[in-house]
């Protein structure tokens, strides 16, 4: 799907965009830390409980490595060590994908421009980059804005902007995040030919004087 | 919390997929020799007799148990607690996103409030709920200041269009010393 032919989205899934292009996800992280810390908790739990003899005396003087278990395997040491090997790979993978996962950078979609891309083989890139510093140079530009900074974030198909904008001390909040609204992004719509671009504002504080060292 | 989190999970990443392969490692390399006594990286026979001898009572068991249960505790709640404390801002269009943090709320409030000539020092902390402020007043201070107060806090309220409208707490304290 190019920028030029976006189907019109409903506003609950713009609204989604735009609270997802608040920061970069940590959701993935999240549950990684939430299940290992529940199957470490039930381990440990499970294992103290069995130490202490809740489950029988009998059974917490058995050794850790059971012979029971020991002979079972034994009865059967090709399935055992396919089933270890099996056990192996997975947690190498898991835990490659986890790490992968939670290390790589986070995707900065560059645009490409309807109409030149659907004529042929001319097609006109606007580099994330670029899109992005042309609003942050327009947000900057707002009254009550002290600096401004913006990227791009998303898929190409579904790309998102995030602003931060550092606001000034006489900045009226209301009054900015209209202009931003009706000036900043209706001018980035309209020059990057997207129907719909949600985007994320972050409010932040500017220091506009340095306060001295030394009063 | 998002930062230790951040930090977390690639090394556990990392430790779990170390763990995988020492396993294939072992297993292969006892299947490929099997008349070595020794593991190739991890002397495992040695902890393999050693988990022989031990029985679930024994001394190291329940503590090495419960240091796992606790780390997992520990591990669950960085998980469930690194959400973004983030204070939502009500939003001029449908698929505009507006958040602030509480640091910046708390700084806003604060310079509102020491810029009148009537309070000497204030402290103001903020979150989604509740706004606190404990100013300072000169000594000879009326009574009337922590209503005064509290109105130029609503009224700086009324001018950010905060999704949630905080519950604003101003305490008055009368400053020692001389002006």
């Amino acid at each position: 799907m190019t920028a030029g032919v976006q189907r019109p989205t409903d506003p609950a899934a713009l609204r989604r965009r735009a609270t997802a292009a608040v920061a970069r996800s940590a959701a993935g992280e999240r549950a990684v830390a939430i299940v290992l810390g529940l199957v470490l908790l039930v381990g440990g739990t499970l294992v103290a409980l069995l130490s202490y003899g809740v489950f029988g005396a009998g059974r917490a003087s058995r050794p850790l490595l059971d012979p029971m278990i020991v002979a079972a395997l034994q009865a059967q040491p090709l399935v055992a060590r396919f089933a270890a090997i099996a056990c192996g790979l997975l947690l190498t993978v898991l835990g490659i994908v986890w790490a992968a996962h939670a290390l790589r950078p986070e995707n900065h979609p560059d645009l490409v421009l309807g109409p030149l891309a659907a004529a042929g083989d001319t097609s006109v890139v606007v580099s994330a980059h670029a899109a992005a510093e042309a609003v942050a140079a327009q947000a900057g530009e707002l009254p009550g804005v002290g600096r401004a900074r913006a990227r791009l974030v998303g898929t190409e198909a579904a790309p998102a902007m995030r602003v931060t904008l550092w606001l000034t001390d006489d900045a009226n909040v209301r009054d900015v995040l209209a202009r931003l609204h009706s000036e900043v992004l209706t001018t980035a719509r309209a020059s990057l030919e997207l129907t719909e671009l949600p985007v994320a504002v972050r409010l932040e504080l500017d220091h506009p004087h340095p306060r001295p060292r030394v009063a | 919390m998002r930062v230790l989190l951040r930090v977390l999970v690639p090394l556990l990443g990392l430790a779990v997929a170390l763990v995988g392969a020492l396993v294939v490692l072992e297993v292969v390399a006892l299947s490929v020799r099997p008349d070595d006594g020794d593991g190739l990286v991890v002397p495992w026979p040695q902890w393999y007799a050693a988990l022989e001898r031990t029985a679930w009572t024994d001394a190291p068991v329940p503590g090495i148990a419960i240091g796992t249960a606790v780390f997992g505790l520990l591990l669950l709640l960085v998980g469930l607690f690194a959400r973004r404390p983030d204070i939502a801002v009500d939003a001029p269009a449908p698929d505009i996103t507006v958040t602030t943090s509480a640091r910046v709320l708390a700084r806003l409030v604060g310079r509102r409030v020491r810029a009148a000539d009537d309070v000497a020092a204030a402290s103001v902390t903020a979150s989604r709920r509740r706004v606190t402020v404990a100013a300072e007043a000169w000594n000879d201070a009326d009574p009337g200041l922590a209503d005064r107060v509290r109105a130029r806090v609503e009224g700086l309220l009324d001018e950010v269009p905060l999704r949630r409208r905080p519950r604003v707490t101003v305490t008055v304290q009368e400053r020692r010393g001389p002006r």
